[in-house]
Parts: structure tokens; C-alpha cells; sequence
């Protein structure tokens, strides 16, 4: 992978822990698993190769479609601010993301960048989990990190195993199907996906 | 095809088969046939295990399924619990507020939940490769989430909302291990993952043992370890009873053995040392953060969660010292804390038709009004702090025993002192709960108590009959394979 497509893949993540709109948000991480659908396409050796780019292709659409729907049937009142301003929450990303690229060894993926790219994208998907009040939001993060371990998946010298692509990419739909349950509950529920007024189990 | 894999096959597609069958069955037959389904899937789930603890020391291993004595024990454990709470699931519906999917479609959503989530949990212990593994104990995440906010109080979607994000965070970080370890393992494969291929390929350096520490941190979040097991006293409160009983008895210790795979199957990579001191710190910690909170008036339910903290570090710490002794624990407190905590959290059903305060507040002198439960609940925590003649007793003797053997004197001295604590704490709630001051004085016969007292007789037997087994099992050739483990 060319270290353009690693820059903007990371320029896509670190927007998606800056930017307020979730159906902004929406459409960073879909884009970003479009960008490694492409990559995976183009890097293809075999039918397999091809398969899996297919099915990531298909569950960012998906995945995209299914958010769009939920924000349309839950709309916010007033915006869910959370408790971290932009700016913080962005150094918080990148200083974790640099954390990540110090800690862990080489990995030995195709390039050095891809391997950047890939730690600093989980790092912001834990960061966007972590500072992000709105529920969408935190389930984003999680597919932000997804898409992270997708691009390390992918670079992987050799490719990885269709059916080991084939089953995350399942797993997570089926992981965000219940969160999009759960997101809807919850603004059914409190009126808002404010994850702040999830706070009443403590000891 | 063998007869074990035939019966492995059947343990897993049956239960998934009764999801199919519950999602599209009429209304009035969506219970009989989850009923009927789980029961027959647990019969022959345990028929597995009898199969493979009879002749342990032959192994079934391939690529993506090992049927050894672990995967045995779990496989039975999971369908003995998995047949209990499909038994006491329809007591739990009669009383339930099923929120989350409103009163028409609630019992079938429940139902087929359910028996996706016994499927899945059912694969895991058989997986035979670390990445098919990773994916089953993932798709557990999406099927128990379900049902631990089955109620849709706002408390239950809380519960679920942490156990959902928090499990899937720490298996997004397990995976970056995975791939780490797959970029470290000759031919780069994804497919190179098998226990045996990993004990044989993966190298010794600092990217494995990165790696091995992402992995274990990652499903630490899903087994509950402190201290990452937030969401644990959360989910375990708030799930349905039959459901907790599952998460408790049969999930955590299923993720654990896939912890202790990946350790097993990395030893020679990490050194025997280090990856073994990982899980005892686990263990440790694990005791240690469970105490304060076992000391503590707690709800029953919150109560029986922190003991399953407690529980999880005493096999973490089995496994970690990892002698004949120590893994002879391990196997009979598995068993011994899935049959007193499923007890407990089916008894949590009548005490809640009983007394609705329970759900948020300590229970005191339950036996005093209803003596049949007070005997349940008396027998569950009995048991599950270690007081004679409890199975449990005796597995954690054994436990500090083999970390003596192991030559750990300081974590084996440090195990005992934490559960003679803990050990404290629960007797206290044991005194109190069951014989203390009642707050309600009402005798007449809590809703949904019958299945559960006929349970209560069974397990009764069945942990006297697992505390006599703890004195030959530390000679059998079931911990000689324990101790083997696939290779």
C-alpha cells in the first residue's frame, strides 16, 4: 500500500474523532472501508483475495445504510456534547496512536506505513470509544478499530484466510445490528443516545 | 467421520438448529420446541464429554476442531447449564417484562437467542484454531448482549450497552494480536494459527510475546479478570437468571480455556515462565478486587457476580501454576462453581417473585419465610465460598497445593490468604441471607419455585459427588491429559 492511501486513511480516522455530525462520522468510516475494499482489490492474487475485498466492500455499504437508517429514526434533540472538546480529543488519539507505534514491535506487514496506519487507526477508534458520549458514536469507534485490524489483515505477507475475513466481517455486522438494538432502545428509553445517562449501575 | 466428531457436530448444529426452528415455529410451539431443542442439545453435549474424560488420552485435532479432556469438561459443563436454564427459562418468562422486543415477539426472540448463544458457546471450547476461536467467542458477544438486555429496563440496556462495547474493545485488541501473530508465524497464514501449528511455528521475540499479551489482555475483558472486568457485575445483575447462569458457569470459563490455548500453545515461544505468571497475576488480581466487594451487603445477583470474579481468578491461577495438583482444581472447580452459581442465579427467579426489593438491595433470613429457597440459596453459596463439603473447598486446597508443587510459594501463600477473605465474606452473607432479620414476612410459596427446588436436590448430588471426585482425580489420566494439552 502507498503511503498516500496509509496518510489518508489515518486523515479519515482522525476526523471521525473530531467531527460532531454522525452522519458525518458515518460517512468517514464508510469511506475508509471503502478505501481498504479498493486496496484489497487492487493487492488481490487469487479468487479468495477478490471474495474477501467483495464481502468488505459489502459491509461497509451495509453497515453505512444501516447507520443512516438509525440516525434518521433517532434524531437528537440538541447535539450530545462530549465530555472532551475536539482538540483534546484529537491529542488524546494521536498521543495513543504514538504510544501504539512505540510499544509494539514490527509487526512485518507489507510496508512500514501500513503498519502505522493500522495501530494508529485502532488507537482512534479506542480513543473515539473512550471520549464519545453519543452511543452511534462509541459503536463507530468500534468499527473504526475493525477497519484497523482489516488493513493489517490485508497486508498481511500472504493475505489472511478467506473464511477468517469472511467470519470477522460477519461478526462485526452482527455485533453492530445489536448495538443499533440497543442505540435505538436507549433513545426510546431516555430520549437521547447519550451514553452519560448509562450511569447508574456503580458499587 | 469419528464417533467424537459426530457428537461434536451434533452438540453444536443442534441448539443452532433449534434457533432456526424457534424463529420460524408458531406461536404457541416456540417454547415446547426451544425446550425440547436445548434439552436434547445438552444431553448430547454431556454425552461428548463423558465420551472424551473417559478415554482422555485420545485426541481428536485438526486444523479448526480439538477434542481433548478440556474441550470435554467445558463441552459438558456448557450443556449440563444450557439444559438446566432452557428447564427453568419458562418460570423466568412467566414473571419476565420481555422490553425489549415487546410482549408478542418477547419469548421467541428470547428463545432463539438463547439457542444461538448455547451453539456458539458449545464451538468454543472445540475450536482447534486461534482465529475460529477469536471468531466464535466474538458471535457469543452478539447473542448473550441480546438477552442481557432482554428486560429493556434502563438498567438492563445499560448493562448490555457496557458488556457489548467493553467485550467487543478488548476482542478488537485481541485480534491485533492475532494478526501480529500470524505476521510472525512461517508463510505469514492467517491459517497457521491451529494450537498445534503455533506450539511448533511461532518464534521466540518480542513481537510474539507482544502479541501474547494483546491476545490475553483482549479476552481478559471477556472473561471477567480484573482489571478489566467492568461490565461483568453489570451484565451478570442484570441478564434474566438462566441467562447469568449461562454467562457465569459456562461462558467465562469457556473464554478462559481459549486464554489458557493461546498460553499453552505460545510456551515455547514466551518461555514457560512468563506466560504462566501472566495468567497467576491475572488470578491475583482478580481475588483481590473480588474481596472488598464479597465483604459487602450486595444484591444476590451483584453478589453472585463478584464471586464469579473471585472464581475466575482461582482457575486463572490453576492453570497458571499448572501441575497435576493445580489442574485437578482447576478441572473440579470449573465444574464444582458452574453447578452452585447456575443454582444460585435460577434461585434468583423465585426470590425476585418473593421479594421484588432483592433486584437492588441485600436479601437477609430468606429461609425463614420460604425454607425451600433458603436451602437453595444456602447450598449455592455454601458452595461457592468454599465451606466443607463443598467441591469447591477441596479445588482450591488443590490449587494452592499445586502452586506449592509448582514452586510459586509467595502466589500460592498469596492465593490462600485471599480466599480464607474471601472465604469470610461470603460466610457472612451465607449467615445472613439465609438466617438473618427477614423483611418480609410472606410464606406463601414463591412464584416459580418448584423447578428450581428440584434443581437445587440434583445439584446438591451432583457437588457431593464432584467433592468425592477431587480426591482420585489428581492421579487420573483425565489431568495427565489436562496437563499434555493438545500437543
Amino acid at each position: 500500500m502507498s503511503g498516500t492511501l496509509a496518510w489518508a486513511l489515518v486523515a479519515l480516522g482522525l476526523a471521525v474523532v473530531v467531527v460532531r455530525r454522525r452522519s458525518v462520522v458515518v460517512g468517514l468510516v464508510t469511506a475508509q472501508a471503502l478505501l481498504l475494499a479498493g486496496v484489497a482489490t487492487a493487492e488481490a492474487e487469487s479468487t479468495d483475495d477478490v471474495a474477501a475485498a467483495l464481502a468488505l466492500a459489502v459491509r461497509g455499504v451495509a453497515l453505512a445504510a444501516l447507520f443512516l437508517v438509525i440516525v434518521a429514526r433517532t434524531r437528537e434533540s440538541r447535539p450530545v456534547r462530549a465530555g472532551v472538546t475536539p482538540f483534546a480529543r484529537a491529542g488524546l488519539a494521536i498521543l495513543l496512536a504514538l504510544a501504539f507505534v512505540w510499544l509494539v514491535p514490527a509487526v512485518g506487514l507489507e510496508t512500514e506505513q501500513s503498519e502505522r496506519a493500522m495501530l494508529a487507526l485502532v488507537a482512534f477508534g479506542a480513543a473515539v470509544v473512550a471520549t464519545r458520549r453519543a452511543t452511534l458514536h462509541q459503536l463507530l469507534g468500534i468499527v473504526m478499530v475493525e477497519n484497523g485490524l482489516v488493513l493489517g489483515a490485508i497486508e498481511l505477507p500472504g493475505g489472511a484466510s478467506l473464511a477468517i475475513e469472511l467470519g470477522v466481517a460477519v461478526d462485526l455486522a452482527l455485533i453492530a445490528i445489536v448495538a443499533v438494538v440497543f442505540h435505538e432502545r436507549i433513545f426510546a428509553e431516555f430520549g437521547s443516545g447519550d451514553s452519560a445517562v448509562l450511569e447508574s449501575l456503580r458499587d | 467421520m469419528t464417533s467424537r466428531e459426530t457428537l461434536a457436530l451434533a452438540a453444536v448444529a443442534l441448539p443452532a438448529l433449534t434457533g432456526l426452528v424457534v424463529a420460524v415455529a408458531p406461536r404457541r410451539a416456540v417454547q415446547p420446541a426451544a425446550i425440547a431443542g436445548l434439552v436434547l442439545s445438552g444431553v448430547v453435549a454431556i454425552s461428548l464429554a463423558v465420551v472424551a474424560l473417559t478415554d482422555p488420552a485420545d485426541l481428536e485435532v485438526t486444523g479448526w476442531v480439538v477434542i481433548d479432556a478440556a474441550a470435554g469438561l467445558m463441552v459438558g459443563v456448557i450443556g449440563l447449564v444450557g439444559l438446566a436454564s432452557a428447564l427453568v427459562s419458562p418460570s423466568y418468562l412467566g414473571t419476565a417484562t420481555p422490553g425489549l422486543f415487546g410482549a408478542r415477539h418477547g419469548t421467541r426472540a428470547y428463545y432463539a437467542a438463547l439457542a444461538a448463544f448455547v451453539a456458539v458457546l458449545t464451538a468454543v471450547p472445540l475450536a482447534g484454531n486461534l482465529g475460529a476461536a477469536w471468531l466464535l467467542v466474538e458471535a457469543t458477544t452478539a447473542a448473550s448482549a441480546i438477552l442481557v438486555g432482554f428486560s429493556g429496563k434502563p438498567r438492563a440496556l445499560e448493562a448490555g450497552w457496557k458488556y457489548l462495547l467493553l467485550t467487543s474493545l478488548g476482542l478488537g485488541f485481541s485480534l491485533l494480536g492475532i494478526i501480529l501473530l500470524a505476521s510472525a508465524t512461517p508463510g505469514h497464514s492467517l491459517d497457521a494459527l491451529s494450537w498445534r501449528s503455533l506450539s511448533a511455528d511461532v518464534p521466540e521475540g518480542e513481537t510474539t510475546l507482544v502479541a501474547f499479551l494483546l491476545i490475553v489482555v483482549g479476552l481478559a475483558a471477556k472473561i471477567g479478570w480484573a482489571p478489566v472486568h467492568n461490565w461483568l457485575p453489570d451484565a451478570h445483575s442484570e441478564a434474566p437468571p438462566p441467562v447469568s447462569a449461562l454467562l457465569s458457569a459456562a461462558l467465562l470459563p469457556a473464554v478462559l480455556l481459549v486464554a489458557w490455548r493461546v498460553e499453552r500453545a505460545l510456551e515455547p515461544a514466551i518461555g514457560e515462565s512468563t506466560g504462566r505468571s501472566v495468567l497467576i497475576g491475572f488470578g491475583l488480581v482478580s481475588l483481590a478486587v473480588a474481596i472488598p466487594f464479597l465483604w459487602r451487603p450486595l444484591a444476590w445477583k451483584r453478589l453472585l457476580a463478584y464471586s464469579s470474579l473471585e472464581h475466575m481468578g482461582v482457575i486463572a491461577l490453576g492453570v497458571g501454576f499448572a501441575t497435576p495438583l493445580a489442574l485437578a482444581g482447576v478441572a473440579v472447580h470449573i465444574a464444582g462453581h458452574a453447578v452452585a452459581k447456575a443454582l444460585g442465579f435460577y434461585a434468583a427467579t423465585p426470590l425476585l417473585g418473593h421479594e421484588p426489593r432483592a433486584a437492588g438491595h441485600a436479601v437477609t433470613g430468606i429461609a425463614r419465610t420460604q425454607p425451600g429457597l433458603g436451602a437453595t440459596m444456602g447450598v449455592s453459596l455454601g458452595a461457592l465460598a468454599g465451606l466443607p463439603p463443598s467441591p469447591l473447598f477441596l479445588s482450591e486446597i488443590l490449587v494452592i497445593a499445586g502452586g506449592f508443587q509448582a514452586g510459586r510459594e509467595w502466589a500460592a501463600a498469596g492465593t490462600a490468604v485471599l480466599l480464607a477473605l474471601g472465604f469470610v465474606g461470603l460466610a457472612h452473607a451465607l449467615v445472613e441471607t439465609t438466617g438473618g432479620r427477614p423483611r418480609r414476612r410472606d410464606r406463601s410459596t414463591a412464584p416459580g419455585l418448584r423447578p428450581v427446588l428440584a434443581l437445587g436436590g440434583a445439584a446438591t448430588v451432583l457437588l457431593l459427588a464432584l467433592a468425592a471426585a477431587a480426591f482420585w482425580l489428581p492421579d487420573t489420566d483425565i489431568v495427565e491429559a489436562l496437563a499434555r494439552g493438545v500437543g
